[in-house]
């Protein structure tokens, strides 16, 4: 009942191939930007922009970046935190080298480099599969972060060995540095991932994105339509490097202020993976549920707790999440292999004949 | 459908020829000196007992396997080796005996998949999907509508090939080989595993494909009622080598052929 479609016919395939093709979608999303951009940045207070929206929208797009190689092309990477550190790393030089350039201009241009290492890391995809693309990909997860730690060169020589984030500022208002709001950083943030988000939606629905799904399922077949491989997993190794390496520059810049080689470690490839496992594999709107589990719960759990009059310690905390998180993680495995946006998927569809069963 | 070129080829002359095609694995010798040719527009069929080669044929002609001796000449060009996205470029698509199609996608994807290669519009209007991205989009989706209309599966459009049955995917699949509007149409036992009546309606969808489209197919097939009936030519291998070749009439006739599938008393 609350999500009939009945009576919303198309006319044409313009608006039958449309994002949301329903009315009630098309509503819910408009409400969701609405609160987004014009509800939270006033009513939230600094705890829930800086500590909890601003990593969970950066999180998401690195997870739509792993989402876009493992689950719509059916590459395993374990290289996501070295690609996210490319992204931040590359960042930081350009925008010390060339300060006056302003710094989102940077942001977006880290990809790049993000991109260029991940087509070069993605070479193997072509001969190996699975489990031994991961490990290649691991590989790269160890040398980058050598790189990032033996190269002083990428951090100016900086005694400390880290990214100190220099401040800028955009049409006059700080956006990095210490003296950025949060509200500034979350608008910065919230449009860059909207707009990623948008960019990836039109990505994976058109021809792209059906020879990377094609790759995935059925490889031969798809080589057979005419479909390249290597070619088709490059490109997918590319756009998936641009968005980690813009939500590692964002990352670092607009959230962890500073950062040294260690923020990019193998845990952060891990975490990210399990943003994507949870949230459901091939889905831009689980990418954004998995990210939003996986990071809130840790932050969230303590007050949970102690609203239950349960007060615990943050090391505690941290602990209860981590196992809590694994057992997730076993139980998408086992009963949902697609995911939170597979739940949603049913919900809809139990909303769509409620009150009736079928 | 198809702009015309120099090399169009006439119906009833030589589209695609064999000669002398060997091919092994390590010591296996899977196809030895097979000769044969498939003339536009007819519907040829290759025949033969379990193991005989007939895959294997197929997946020469469109480029899986490359074979050790022999050559194969396609819309009168020779070629030395190619990769299968070289034969899908020249105009052959294929469907397989065990359903190759892509499970987790709805059949307008996998339709709409296989219209890949005639999809030009670049990355950079991809990402917007705006201006000639779009166009495109929706110029081919009328073409796959023709499709999905023609095989009479409007009612799974956006259902998952995978959550299919299987009479359904092997029509799928179907749609998404024509989708590519192929010259040659290999069809590897497209009614295997099939019922009485999805097989009619196959065989129907095998002679209207032929008809309307123009399409020259080579079927393997097991069902010598549905090869007999449908087939113009018939080619029959056995143990890798051809031991017949002709109409349906003369290789039932043949000695050989009633041989090697009844077997010989010695």
């Amino acid at each position: 009942m609350l999500y009939r479609e009945a009576g919303q016919f198309k006319t044409n395939y313009r608006d039958d191939m449309a994002v949301f093709p329903i009315l009630q979608d098309r509503i819910g999303i408009l409400i969701i930007l609405i609160i987004a951009f014009a509800v939270v940045p006033f009513v939230g207070n600094n705890f829930l922009l800086h500590a909890i929206m601003i990593p969970f929208l950066v999180f998401a797009l690195a997870t739509i970046g792993l989402n876009i190689l493992t689950g719509y092309t059916g590459l395993l990477s374990l290289g996501t935190g070295g690609f996210m550190g490319v992204g931040a790393y590359a960042c930081y030089k350009l925008t010390t080298t060339f300060p006056d350039v302003n710094v989102l201009v940077w942001v977006i241009c880290s990809g790049f480099f993000s991109a260029a290492i991940g087509v070069v890391f993605g070479l193997p995809s072509l001969r190996i599969k699975g489990f031994y693309l991961a490990v290649a990909t691991l590989a790269s997860q160890f040398f980058l972060q050598w790189c990032f730690i033996r190269i002083p060169w990428l951090v100016n020589y900086n005694l400390s060995n880290a990214i100190e984030v220099p401040r800028r500022s955009l049409f006059g208002i700080p956006v990095t540095g210490p003296e950025a709001t949060p509200q500034t950083r979350y608008f910065v943030v919230l449009t860059i991932v909207v707009l990623m988000t948008w960019i990836a939606s039109n990505l994976v629905r058109g021809r792209i994105g059906r020879m990377w799904m094609a790759v995935r399922d059925m490889d031969i077949a798809a080589e057979l339509m005419g479909v390249r491989l290597l070619n088709t997993k490059l490109l997918a190794f590319a756009v998936s490097s641009f968005y980690c390496g813009v939500a590692g520059a964002l990352l670092v810049f607009l959230y962890y202020g500073s950062a040294e080689a260690t923020a990019f470690s193998i845990n952060q490839s891990f975490a990210v993976l399990s943003m994507v496992i949870v949230g459901g594999l091939g889905s831009l709107l689980g990418s954004f549920l998995g990210a939003a589990l996986i990071f809130t719960l840790p932050i969230l759990l303590p007050h949970f707790m102690a609203g239950l009059g349960l007060p615990i310690q943050s090391a505690t905390a941290e602990h209860i999440s981590f196992m809590i998180v694994g057992a997730l993680i076993i139980f998408f495995l086992i009963v949902e292999p697609h995911g939170l946006a597979r739940l949603w998927q049913i919900a809809k569809q139990k909303l769509r004949v409620w009150p009736y069963p079928y | 459908m198809r702009a015309p070129d120099d090399t169009t080829i006439k119906a009833g002359q030589t589209l695609l020829s064999v000669e002398n095609v060997s091919l092994s694995f390590g010591g296996v010798k899977a196809i030895r000196g097979v000769s044969f040719d498939i003339k536009k527009g007819e519907i040829r069929a290759i025949i033969g007992p379990n193991g005989a080669g007939k895959t294997s044929m197929l997946n020469v002609i469109n480029g899986f396997y490359h074979p050790q001796e022999g050559q194969i000449t396609f819309k009168g060009v020779k070629r030395k080796k190619m990769r299968p996205n070289d034969a899908a470029n020249g105009g052959i698509a294929r469907t397989f005996q065990n359903v190759a199609l892509f499970r987790s996608m709805t059949t307008l994807d996998n339709i709409m998949a296989g219209r890949t290669l005639k999809m030009h519009s670049n990355f950079f209007w991809q990402l917007w999907r705006y201006g000639p991205a779009e166009r495109e989009e929706i110029e081919h989706r009328h073409k796959v509508e023709e499709i999905i209309d023609f095989l009479e599966i409007e009612h799974i459009r956006r259902v998952p090939v995978g959550r299919l049955p299987y009479g359904l995917q092997k029509r799928v699949e179907l749609g998404r080989a024509l989708a590519m509007e192929p010259e040659l149409l290999l069809l590897d036992e497209p009614m295997a595993g099939m019922n009485l009546e999805e097989k009619e309606d196959m065989c129907r969808y095998i002679i209207d494909v032929n008809n309307h489209f123009g399409t020259t197919i080579a079927l393997i097939e097991h069902d010598m009622g549905v090869v007999m009936d449908l087939a113009n030519r018939v080619i029959v291998l056995d143990y890798g080598q051809k031991i017949a070749d002709g109409t349906p009439d003369e290789v039932k006739a043949n000695k050989a052929v009633i041989d090697a599938y009844l077997g010989v008393a010695h």
